[in-house]
């Protein structure tokens, strides 16, 4: 399906839907006019050049920045403008581009702030269960900025996976780190689909878009520019021309 | 043994030596040790707010003031009301004040924080100095009432709630998570389904009550306060220090700050007569403390370790900016 069409589709019934999503920053057009859907249990895939948009409409959508127009509706419900508290407490959760560590608390507290609001009872069995499948356990009383890069980005993993979410986004969160860090992530969102948990996924690593998504959506100067499978977006000559640039 | 263990016989043996002390020294001492607890007490009172929450406050006097000028007002000749009933009366008035301060200023971060409520108690100031019911600049007595040991007991069941409370909400419950979490990063803690505004505002409102209480007890002790008495910055001033001497963020540093410094305090006024050295010491605190204890005397018995001062970092990057300063 081709941006002209206006929307992208996704798999029937779809968790998030967003439409005609705009939000500028004076005068760079950060997203301008987004729409698309992610279907229930997708793996969706959001790439694009930086600067595209596509942190932004996470941000939007999660409720860290508000829209300037739009509809974002979430499990049924309209989370355009809500704030991004009441958003989380809806069944979504997010990651950051940079890793958004609780640097003074442990990496155990770190895990156990994610399940303070709704989900408290049996939060430390999970949060042990939590450390074991991300192989977090010989630093769980380790202070979360003591931790490397990749380790702060498994942290954050950890987190999204103790809010108990129903949709998960993702930003590059695997970018820059260690492959068997890298190996732990992919299980980990591969066992958390099985339990019919829907991801969108910002990543540059084309490899793993590849390899985990269902779907892919591209992004290029705040719009939604080609959405299919990698296949077909790899035979798109706009999305060609998006990363490889335009001939002269 | 274990440090758990060794903790709490410490623990113990200070307070059967604290409930034990009136016995042990005469008023002058007694006196002494009511003003250390006093100060104990208020730096835990900031640093609720500025080493839990990461909210730097320059106008705590503010609640102090206010505990104490409630007490004053009724214990005075038109209302007569008994000691015990000004308390939660201030205590009620002061969380009504910390509610309509905090609910637009903890919108703000760093820097336009600290200077809204440093406003904030510069505001009382002038009030309290030109209403005729406060007594202006003059000031306003109580009925005095001097047994020394009825304040010692006061100022030590309040030092001793208070950290009863810090501990049980802030190193114990999920409540401390929450804040502590919103201190390290504020957007991935709403993230996590936090509500920042309304935690941060609980925290604020639990901050100013405590100090309203030793404002309150502070004021029927010295039978007579003015509005630089009770708001004046240099209060405010003190607590920062006490809490960065003892160790910013911690459960027990700020009693080991306020004490310290209280000691050095009267020790000063007692040889030279005045405490102007003590500002100078004051000064020379925070310059020693930065540079080589940013965790404070606290961090020196803390895994963590004396010079890793994340905690302080975390409230000078909040206080200086660092991208995420400025009206939220």
């Amino acid at each position: 399906m081709s941006a002209a069409e206006g929307k992208t589709a996704g798999a029937g019934d779809p968790i998030l839907v967003v439409r005609e999503l705009y939000r500028h920053f004076g005068g760079i057009k950060a997203v301008n006019g987004v729409s698309l859907d992610v279907g229930r249990r997708e793996i969706a895939g959001l790439i694009g050049p930086n600067g595209s948009g596509k942190s932004t409409l996470f941000n939007l959508v999660s409720g860290t920045v508000m829209p300037d127009r739009g509809q974002i509706r979430f499990d049924g419900h309209e989370i355009g403008g809500r704030k991004a508290h009441a958003i989380a407490r809806l069944g979504l959760a997010r990651t950051f581009q940079i890793p958004a560590m609780f640097d003074n608390m442990s990496v155990t507290e770190n895990l156990l702030v994610a399940a303070a609001e709704g989900h408290w009872r049996g939060a430390r069995e999970r949060a042990a269960d939590t450390l074991a499948l991300l192989k977090l356990e010989h630093v769980s009383d380790n202070r979360a900025s003591d931790l490397s890069g990749g380790q702060q980005k498994l942290l954050e993993f950890g987190r999204v996976i103790m809010r108990q979410a129903s949709l998960i986004l993702l930003d590059e969160v695997t970018a820059g780190v260690h492959p068997n860090i890298r190996k732990i992530i992919l299980e980990a969102i591969a066992r958390l689909r099985e339990r019919g948990i829907t991801f969108l996924v910002i990543e540059h690593d084309m490899e793993m878009v590849r390899n985990v998504c269902d779907r892919i959506i591209v992004m290029d100067a705040g719009r939604v520019v080609a959405n299919g499978s990698f296949n077909d977006i790899v035979r798109n000559s706009e999305v060609m021309q998006t990363y490889l640039g335009r001939p002269q | 043994m274990k440090p758990r263990w060794t903790g709490l016989l410490l623990l113990i043996a200070v307070i059967v030596v604290l409930a034990l002390l009136p016995m042990l020294v005469n008023n002058f001492w007694l006196r002494i040790a009511t003003g250390a607890l006093m100060w104990a007490g208020l730096a835990c009172s900031w640093n609720i707010l500025g080493g839990y929450a990461g909210y730097i406050n320059f106008g705590h006097s503010a609640f102090f003031g206010l505990g104490a000028y409630v007490t004053a007002l009724l214990m005075g000749d038109k209302l007569a009301w008994p000691f015990f009933a000004t308390l939660p009366a201030g205590i009620v008035v002061t969380a009504l004040f910390a509610i309509i301060i905090g609910a637009p200023t903890l919108r703000l971060r760093g820097a336009y924080f600290a200077i809204a409520t440093w406003a904030f108690a510069e505001v009382l100031i002038q009030f309290a100095s030109v209403m005729d019911f406060t007594g202006g600049i003059g000031g306003i007595g109580l009925p005095p009432f001097l047994d020394e040991r009825f304040f010692y007991f006061a100022m030590f069941g309040a030092a001793a709630l208070t950290y009863l409370i810090t501990w049980a909400l802030f190193e114990r419950s999920r409540f401390g998570l929450k804040v502590k979490a919103l201190r390290d990063h504020e957007p991935a803690a709403e993230a996590m389904g936090i509500n920042t505004s309304l935690v941060k505002l609980q925290t604020f409102v639990l901050s100013a009550v405590t100090a309203s209480v030793f404002g309150a007890i502070f004021a029927y002790w010295v039978t007579f306060i003015n509005p630089n008495s009770v708001f004046g910055g240099d209060i405010t001033d003190q607590m920062v220090v006490m809490v960065l001497l003892g160790g910013l963020g911690s459960l027990w540093g700020p009693a080991l700050g306020g004490v310290a410094l209280f000691v050095v305090n009267r020790i000063i006024w007692m040889y030279w007569g005045d405490t102007a050295f003590y500002i100078a010491i004051l000064g020379a605190a925070i310059v020693l403390v930065v540079l080589f204890l940013p965790n404070g005397i606290a961090g020196l018995f803390s895994r963590r370790g004396a010079k890793s001062g994340a905690v302080l970092d975390k409230a000078v990057g909040n206080l200086a900016g660092d991208g995420q300063g400025g009206p939220s």
